[in-house]
């Protein structure tokens, strides 16, 4: 479980606060989504989790556990993490490479190298592309290599930042598939950050993020119902809730909800 | 125009050559680069196209296809030959033309060097068509390995080679999206002087070098939530594997130097 107590966290002292006092708890095997316009601080959120930014107001617990500056390296072990891109995080020279890239900088021995390669290749279908090289995939295929890297390192959580912001629908829906069937094994904690309300409805819990503020917390039937939430935050609603507010004077309503309705 | 260079391409097969351990075709290939200088007579240097000629069908690779890589020095091979052809003097004298002479030395040598200069090419392109860059990065990373004595950053060199070529058709499909994004916006490349032309390509290079450190920075950031911390403590995932036929190949190499050696005069 991680918690985050009261995180505030301004880029430039004193100036706006990317961050503004927040509070989020995830647990174990929970799939959160967070949800948020460009600038409302989630990229800044997972920069922190990750330990890539350290000075700011409050605290976080992993497991139990004070992060700090001593323990900051080996707690980064139990987080992975998707980014945006996904040419910019492909390290290796080719997809076997790449996701034995991690394993590498930890030290793990060949023989269990190959064995948990193999293992996450498995798991995201992508391992009769081993030996391929970056530029001959697809974006969705090269997000598939950045989720097998990351599983690779059997992390306690998976953070996606935007991962599927700059692939095409198709391949966001392999990514999407791919996660569920994470999820399902219930081992991995997973805080899918996008500003696609689409995308958040297997979510457990969602977050909806402005201006560095919480907006909105709570399951994904709570969210879709906080209209003034959704409203303020300024995302793209999903058509059918796009419907159901023209039609249904200003309420939005689940998918199967508005087809009941009509 | 790129796809018909050669140099540093690499063609995929399964002959003996590709099979090698790259560490002993690197290495072979240096061996390669003194005994051409062994040859200093005609029976030297028909014995090192017989040589180069071999391989190349070895490697399963056409002769037409590596004179095409020829083709890229062509004017350097020119220039050699002619340099020799007008300014080495001695033996008879050929052709005279007053102000220039073409004495038969300058023929013999020029031929000589030319065929020198053509074989140090031609062994080098059969190593990076039948090895992979990759394969070439890791032998290159073992064998400087000795060299961290001191102080030289073979790991993080061998690191920076790898994701240079990672990225070489990540880039070039980028400098095209640009040459097409500016073009829309009305900039000509292909007409002017070469100037004029040489100041159409700033358009091109800005942004491809701010999207180039932008790539950079986040590369930097997923190699360091990957873990990524120098080259200590890291295991390796690929490893080369040094086989009798590696040994062999060496041995063959020697063999044909000390014939050369033999039989110069």
């Amino acid at each position: 479980m991680i918690g985050l107590e009261d995180i505030t966290y301004s880029y430039r002292t004193g100036e706006y606060k990317a961050l503004d006092h927040i509070s989020l708890t995830f647990r174990r095997g929970e799939w959160v989504s967070i949800i948020g316009h460009n600038g409302s601080g989630k990229s800044t959120l997972v920069k922190i989790l990750m330990g890539i930014l350290d000075d700011y107001e409050g605290s976080i617990t992993v497991d139990g556990e004070l992060l700090d500056e001593e323990n900051r390296i080996t707690m980064r072990k139990k987080f992975a993490i998707v980014f945006q891109n996904p040419d910019n995080q492909f390290v290796g020279a080719t997809v076997e490479d790449d996701v034995a890239f991690g394993l590498e900088n930890n030290g793990v021995p060949r023989d269990e190298m190959v064995r948990r390669t193999e293992e996450a290749l498995k798991a995201v279908n992508m391992l009769e592309f081993r030996d391929h090289e970056p530029s001959r995939l697809s974006g969705g295929q090269k997000q598939r290599v950045a989720i097998a890297s990351a599983l690779a390192m059997a992390p306690d959580v998976l953070i996606l930042d935007e991962a599927t912001s700059m692939i095409d629908p198709e391949g966001r829906r392999e990514v999407l598939d791919i996660l569920r069937t994470i999820h399902r094994r219930g081992k991995t904690t997973l805080i899918f950050i996008t500003h696609d309300l689409s995308e958040i409805e297997d979510s457990d819990h969602a977050v909806i993020m402005k201006d560095g503020q919480i907006i909105s917390e709570g399951t994904v039937e709570e969210i879709y119902k906080d209209t003034d939430a959704l409203l303020a935050s300024r995302l793209v609603l999903p058509f059918h809730m796009k419907i159901s507010k023209r039609l249904l004077d200003g309420s939005f309503l689940s998918y199967d909800e508005l087809v009941e309705r009509l | 125009m790129l796809s018909k260079m050669l140099l540093g391409r690499y063609i995929p097969g399964s002959s003996i050559i590709h099979q090698l351990d790259p560490r002993a075709k690197i290495l072979a290939v240096v061996l390669f680069m003194a005994i051409v200088f062994f040859a200093n007579h005609w029976t030297g240097y028909i014995l090192l196209i017989v040589f180069i000629t071999v391989l190349t069908k070895t490697a399963d690779l056409s002769i037409r296809f590596l004179f095409n890589g020829l083709k890229l020095i062509l004017i350097l091979l020119l220039f050699t030959f002619f340099m020799h052809l007008f300014f080495t003097k001695g033996g008879t004298v050929l052709v005279d033309g007053g102000f220039f002479t073409i004495e038969s030395e300058g023929v013999v040598r020029g031929v000589y060097i030319t065929i020198r200069l053509a074989m140090l090419v031609l062994i080098t392109t059969i190593l990076t068509l039948t090895t992979s860059p990759l394969q070439l990065t890791d032998a290159i990373e073992r064998i400087a390995k000795p060299l961290k004595v001191f102080k030289v950053p073979v790991h993080e060199i061998a690191l920076m080679m790898s994701i240079s070529l990672r990225f070489i058709p990540t880039l070039m499909d980028e400098t095209e999206k640009i040459i097409k994004a500016q073009s829309a916006r009305g900039s000509t490349f292909m007409t002017g002087n070469l100037m004029s032309r040489l100041q159409a390509l700033t358009p091109i290079f800005i942004p491809l070098f701010i999207s180039s450190f932008k790539r950079a920075e986040e590369m930097a950031i997923a190699m360091e939530v990957r873990g990524y911390q120098g080259e200590e403590g890291r295991t390796h995932y690929r490893v080369l594997n040094w086989q009798w036929k590696d040994t062999f190949a060496l041995i063959l190499m020697i063999i044909f130097g000390i014939i050369l050696w033999m039989i110069r005069q």
